[in-house]
């Protein structure tokens, strides 16, 4: 449990530097090749990070329907209550 | 994380539990026209990003009529990243504005104004005259000749309402013509007026769909439809359409940054084939197609009055509506609808290529 | 090693690669925001160059001030001749100092701190003394520097 915790917050730590390195500062307005270039790689990231962020959601939300199909969330009427 | 220590805290203080509750008897029906009801959300998360990316630019623009195309200048040029948040609250506007368009006709299309929903047209309708002054507000911020020259026809277009058409002109103005006073003016509005109004108004506008529920279609509502909890099924949803939008507004703003024209000089003429945004394209064509004189009077006196009338109507469409806020079927309003909407898509392209 | 049982939730999974990736996501947002809303903020000058002409002819016992940055400078002849150039910066709270002809020391009116011809706090609040310069002149130049930096003048 522990280890995969630990592994999962690494891979976290690596998606944070990626999204700080992809807000890397745009001095100028864009005419140099290199900054240009800066820009288009931030603008992907952006977007992987969106849709990683959508597939995530999604996963979510079958979850959540598959469990609401089964009727379990919902509290049974008359259920004991524990004194 | 002691997070479960905190969760007490909270709890021995507030019901929670019972906001949770209240929070899970949001339904919200299902059929082949819920992806309409996504619209209001999205209009609200664009306003959301624009009140954001507004107040940083805030932080450096000079609303003074010396340095202000100077301020936005160094804004795009200087600072970090300037560029971008200019460009996406650029972006963001014509979005929002485009968002807020579609929303206005889709609840028209599908009658939502019918009763119970009357004030929230009310409220929405005059959501939709702030939003467009935001955006005139805040493109003669820059300061430039083709924004200079926009005002003057907008303000000046005010001017020749009946009557409060002077009054109009001269608030709007702060004066007899368009100078710096307008520009402090301008900025007051934008940043400070119509943020409150629109900030009240939203919050008016939202709880009064939490306390109508959605609104279904006239033909759906005799039919028993199935329901899904707002928290969190479509709230997940409008997460994910939301996360969208943002990923369209940010590779806008990168691709495509708009200029900025030269400093304005109030004494220079306008320049060659001026139009303004957009959203007044249809104003705009509909002026043009008056002639200059009819019947001896002024054409284009004429045509204000006829397009203020067809701007009533449209707000006063849920109690023109007799036959739908008895709940029956109104052809005649729907054509009425379809009417504006093709309108107002016509016009606004005939503005464009012309 | 294979195990029968899942080490965590599906729930908890989920939740965790959601609330790690929004995290991820809005951190690095909220960070572009803020280098836009932080301003790059002003370095201090490790050197100024101004008009020698200008300075060197200035009555003994007497300062004129110059441009350190944003901050104050000011150049400082003595009594006896001898020029100097320092920061007219109080070091207590920043308020900008003042030279007393008559009592030749520098005063700053914020505390009613007073600092000796050298610079050196010699009463009220300031905690140190006044910064000074090195001067250097190079024909038509004067170059003020901070204390040991070597400077390179950049072949204009």
């Amino acid at each position: 449990m522990k280890k995969t915790i630990f592994a999962f917050l690494f891979v976290m730590a690596c998606a944070l530097d990626l999204l700080a390195q992809e807000a890397a500062p745009v001095e100028v307005f864009p005419s140099a090749p290199y900054d240009r270039y800066i820009i288009f790689q931030s603008l992907t990231l952006f977007w992987i990070a969106i849709i990683g962020l959508i597939i995530i959601i999604r996963m979510k939300l079958k979850e959540i329907e598959r469990v609401q199909k089964m009727g379990i969330d919902r509290e049974e009427k008359d259920i004991p209550l524990l004194d | 994380m002691s997070c479960q220590r905190l969760r007490n805290w909270i709890e021995e203080r507030y019901d929670v539990e019972g906001m949770k509750g209240l929070a899970r008897h949001k339904l919200v029906p299902v059929h082949q026209y819920e992806i309409w009801y996504y619209t209001g959300g999205i209009a609200m998360f664009l306003f959301i990003l624009q009140f954001i990316t507004g107040m940083v630019l805030s932080f450096y623009y000079i609303p003074y009529f010396e340095h202000a195309n100077k301020s936005i200048i160094e804004i795009v040029t200087k600072l970090n990243m300037g560029w971008f948040f200019r460009s996406l609250h650029h972006w963001g506007a014509q979005l929002a504005i485009t968002a807020l368009f579609i929303h206005v006709f889709s609840t028209l299309l599908l009658k939502s104004y019918r009763k119970p929903r009357e004030l929230l047209w009310i409220s929405g309708f005059i959501l939709l005259g702030i939003s467009i002054f935001f955006g005139l507000s805040g493109y003669f911020l820059l300061w430039d000749e083709r924004a200079f020259a926009a005002v003057r026809v907008a303000t000046g277009g005010a001017g020749n309402l009946p009557v409060i058409g002077g009054f109009v002109k001269a608030f709007l103005r702060g004066g007899l013509d368009v100078t710096g006073d307008t520009l402090t003016r301008f900025y007051a509005f934008h940043v400070s007026v119509l943020p409150l109004l629109t900030l009240f108004l939203v919050g008016i506008h939202v709880l009064l769909v939490q306390y109508h529920g959605m609104s279904v279609p006239m033909s759906l509502e005799k039919k028993p439809l199935k329901q899904i909890p707002f928290f969190p099924n479509l709230f997940y949803k409008d997460l994910i359409i939301w996360l969208l939008v943002l990923g369209i507004v940010v590779s806008l703003a990168t691709l495509l940054p708009p200029e900025i024209g030269k400093k304005a000089d109030p004494l220079a003429p306008a320049p060659e084939n001026i139009k303004p945004e957009w959203y007044f394209l249809f104003l705009f064509q509909t002026l043009k197609l008056f002639p200059g004189d009819i019947l001896g009077m002024n054409g284009e006196t004429i045509a204000i009055i006829l397009i203020s009338c067809g701007i009533l109507f449209f707000f006063l469409i849920p109690f023109f509506d007799r036959r739908s806020s008895r709940g029956e079927k109104s052809v005649l309003f729907t054509w009425i609808g379809v009417f504006y909407t093709l309108y107002f898509i016509v016009m606004t392209i005939i503005g464009f290529v012309s | 090693m294979k195990i029968n049982y899942s080490l965590v939730t599906r729930r908890t999974f989920l939740n965790t690669l959601f609330g790690g990736w929004l995290v991820a996501f809005c951190g690095g947002t909220f960070y572009a925001l803020l280098k836009f809303a932080f301003p790059t903020l002003g370095k201090e000058p490790d050197f100024v160059v101004l008009k020698t002409a200008d300075f060197m002819d200035i009555p003994a016992n007497s300062v004129k001030p110059f441009a350190w940055g944003g901050q104050l400078g000011l150049f400082y002849k003595k009594q006896n001749g001898s020029t100097y150039a320092l920061k007219g910066v109080c070091t207590h709270m920043e308020c900008n100092v003042t030279y007393k002809p008559e009592d030749k020391k520098f005063y700053c009116a914020c505390h009613q701190g007073w600092f000796d011809e050298d610079g050196k706090n010699i009463a009220g609040p300031p905690p140190k003394p006044l910064e000074f310069f090195d001067i250097t002149t190079e024909g038509e130049k004067l170059i003020v520097a901070k204390k040991g930096i070597k400077v390179e003048l950049p072949k204009a």
